[in-house]
């Protein structure tokens, strides 16, 4: 891997967790003094991806803006590594009329046609849509590819298999990936999963599987590769499952007391780690990675500046849009 | 008389302020002893309060009032 | 020296007050303890209690083998339910939301609702399946629905939608030990949360012995003569709020029915509260057109239209799905504005 390869995917990175503070910053702000989730300028849910940004990094480094991403419930890291506009993202995030979804959508709704980026909050139900798209390029005869991330949680729902099942049989152009941060909520992948890989099932639908440990953003980068390059030949779909950690709660207000290991959690972050690789390499030096970091604060604070002073959709405009 | 304090639910911050969530007994009521009196939040995390005897409850701190971890927030009689 | 004791007035029996999430696990717990066949399956119903706290505690009183954590996997757990029910359990299943619905409606609607028709009435399935609704937090399209009225309209279900803490509990009871398949509906809004916006009415006395609230039976939450407001869960605590204005802003009594069940319907309650005002609101968090509103205004027009000395008024979500933007949602929702607007438009005042 060139140098210049592994400094962007640390910036991507970087990019993507300065966001998710900042997000978790603002989701928080007007919500004391006790926690109430309809409150403030981001209510709602929110599903922060601090910890897993190797999956997404390492994957997206390989698409081009016309290749589809199909996510889930827990977006940004995936959003932000494929190109999304981080304005119009964030004015979604906050509900306003100059988000991706003009504010219906909000964080867990976000899509892109620009990017051919979308995302929504039923387990497993992305990958279906990502062999669609898959479907219309490799009609279209392009050498455009989709790609599907998904828990390891949903791998144990049947449209993970029938996707699997039906991309492989007509050979589509789709890349799957399951990032496993090892919870579902607050279920463990042994008391989920009857298997040790979720890579391991790819053979059940003849397709390539392979499991990336460590959180390693370059093995991810490796891996995704070998993954898009096929799907760009007509060679059809592979599975890719990335060992990841999930730092924070499954949603913010989760105290995760069923989580024995929270102790041990913060040392799993893998951005210091790579940080620490980089710089053993001599690829990152400390006035570069203050560079690196301030160039994201801004970029961030900037979003979140257009999300705030944006418009919030006037009452009347509320049944607009249900048909074309 | 016997004070009823909010709960050490976070042991890192022992004197955390937290939020009196919800009142399940009225100002004077009759409670028993080990009944639930009340909910409260320090955080994300949610703990509840029970009686330490039974008697007269005198509620001290209102629903949605913040409180400090190990403050007396009501007394039974 | 001999020691007389005063005697003391007997103090009042302790108030218990409890949340409708509490009210609706103690009846689950309860009918745990004296039924083994109850078990209770579900994604985080076990260490976690319940994303909504509808099986807070259930774990440490009766152990992992009857409160069970499932993988994300409706159709096969829902489906389990109903092979456990026919061989003689009586599972307790909770599907997280009741927008997750799409993933395994299958089992529930051609087994689980249709296995006793099938089978001449020989087979029968005594499962509960309880699942999450209702907006009013910004969780937007897919977290946010109440989908009663599609639930009701398919035969063979059983449809409860307690508003209250006492009711919860009773007809959790209830729903436990009906031998046919119940669905049970609980907003999200009416558990008492403490991390959710409260109202005053999630917390209630609630009996502590077992009791069976009756399916099928609605209850008149408050009597009034001018006008009949018909409605279910979360909006029963609206319609009340709105008719203490009415009566002390216009002098207009509202008669607010809680429906409770949806399957089977009390159109009794609703036509003896009609014939009583002759002015019918109907208001119901799901979406308007094809549900629960237009049956109980053909319920009135289908038995005696005459007695309606005005058309009939809906309040309910306008066919659009759940929006984001707070600006947006509550625009939507059947609010205590939009309620009280059609409430005046009826009554005249």
């Amino acid at each position: 891997m060139d140098d210049k390869t592994r400094l962007e995917l640390y910036q991507v990175m970087v990019l993507s967790r300065t966001y998710e503070e900042a997000i978790l910053r603002e989701y928080y702000a007007d919500k004391k003094p006790a926690f109430d989730i309809g409150a403030g300028l981001v209510p709602g849910e929110m599903h922060l991806s601090a910890g897993q940004e190797p999956a997404a990094a390492g994957v997206c480094a390989h698409l081009r803006r016309d290749d589809a991403v199909t996510a889930t419930h827990r977006p940004h890291h995936i959003a932000i590594a494929h190109g999304v506009d981080l304005d119009r993202m964030t004015a979604e995030i906050f509900g306003r009329e100059t988000g991706l979804g003009r504010g219906r959508g909000g964080h867990m709704h976000l899509f892109d046609p620009q990017t051919h980026f979308s995302c929504s909050g039923i387990v497993a139900e992305g990958l279906p849509p990502a062999t669609g798209q898959a479907f219309a390029f490799q009609r279209q005869g392009s050498d455009r590819v989709a790609v599907a991330f998904t828990g390891e949680g949903a791998a144990n729902q049947g449209a993970f298999h029938e996707s699997l099942n039906l991309a492989a049989l007509w050979k589509l152009p789709v890349v799957f990936v399951i990032e496993d941060n090892e919870w579902a909520i607050s279920v463990p992948r042994e008391a989920s999963t009857a298997i040790g890989s979720n890579a391991d099932r790819a053979a059940a639908y003849g397709i390539p599987g392979q499991r990336i440990e460590d959180n390693d953003v370059e093995a991810v980068y490796t891996a995704a590769g070998d993954a898009v390059a096929r799907a760009r030949a007509a060679e059809g779909p592979t599975l890719i499952e990335v060992h990841t950690v999930r730092l924070w709660g499954h949603f913010e207000g989760d105290a995760q007391g069923y989580r024995p290991d929270l102790a041990d959690v913060p040392g799993r972050d893998p951005i210091p780690a790579y940080e620490a690789r980089l710089s053993d390499a001599g690829i990152l030096t400390a006035g570069l990675v203050s560079s690196i970091k301030d160039e994201a604060v801004a970029r961030v604070e900037k979003a979140i500046d257009f999300a705030k002073s944006s418009p919030v959709p006037a009452p009347e405009t509320a049944l607009e849009y249900v048909f074309a | 008389m016997t004070d009823v304090r909010f709960p050490q639910l976070s042991q890192e911050q022992p004197d955390a302020e937290g939020v009196l969530a919800t009142w399940f007994v009225g100002d004077g009521d009759q409670v028993a002893s080990g009944q639930l009196l009340g909910e409260v939040m320090v955080e994300k995390v949610s703990g509840e309060v029970l009686a330490p005897a039974a008697g007269r409850v005198r509620l001290l701190v209102a629903e949605d009032q913040t409180a400090r971890q190990g403050v007396v927030i009501a007394r039974v009689e | 020296m001999s020691v007389t004791e005063s005697a003391t007035a007997p103090a009042e029996p302790a108030v218990r007050r409890l949340t409708t999430a509490r009210a609706m696990v103690e009846g689950i717990a309860q009918e745990m303890e004296r039924d083994a066949g109850v078990v209770v399956l579900g994604e985080d119903v076990a260490k976690y209690g319940g994303i909504f706290s509808s099986t807070a505690g259930l774990l440490d009183k009766f152990g992992p083998q009857r409160v069970i954590d499932t993988p994300i996997s409706e159709t096969a757990f829902i489906g389990l339910g109903i092979g456990a029910a026919v061989e003689g359990m009586r599972p307790v299943v909770e599907l997280m939301f009741v927008d997750f619905f799409g993933v395994c409606m299958d089992q529930i609607y051609n087994h689980m609702a249709k296995i006793h028709f099938e089978s001449g009435g020989n087979v029968r399935v005594p499962m509960v399946l309880m699942t999450a609704t209702g907006a009013g937090y910004s969780d937007a399209e897919q977290h946010s629905q109440c989908l009663w009225g599609t639930f009701a309209h398919l035969p063979g279900m059983k449809v409860v939608v307690p508003s209250n803490p006492a009711d919860a509990k009773g007809l959790m009871i209830s729903a436990i030990r009906d031998d046919n398949p119940v669905v049970y509906m609980f907003h999200k809004g009416i558990m008492g949360l403490p991390w959710m916006a409260k109202n005053a009415r999630s917390i209630a006395p609630v009996p502590e012995e077992p009791y069976e609230t009756p399916i099928g039976k609605a209850s008149i939450a408050r009597e009034g003569s001018d006008a009949t407001v018909v409605t279910v869960s979360l909006s029963v605590h609206h319609a009340l709020d709105v008719a203490d204005q009415m009566s002390a802003e216009h002098g207009v009594e509202l008669e607010v029915i809680d429906l409770r069940s949806l399957v089977p319907l009390d159109r009794e309650a609703v036509l003896t509260s009609v014939a009583k005002t002759g002015r019918l609101l109907v208001v119901d968090e799901d979406y308007l057109s094809f549900g629960l509103s237009g049956e109980i205004a053909a319920t009135v027009a289908e038995t005696d239209p005459g007695m309606l000395r005005a058309p009939v008024r809906r309040v309910a979500v306008p066919d659009v799905p759940i929006p984001y933007a707070h600006s947006l949602e509550s625009a939507v929702l059947p609010t205590r504005e939009r309620i009280k607007a059609a409430a005046r438009e009826l009554a005249g005042a």
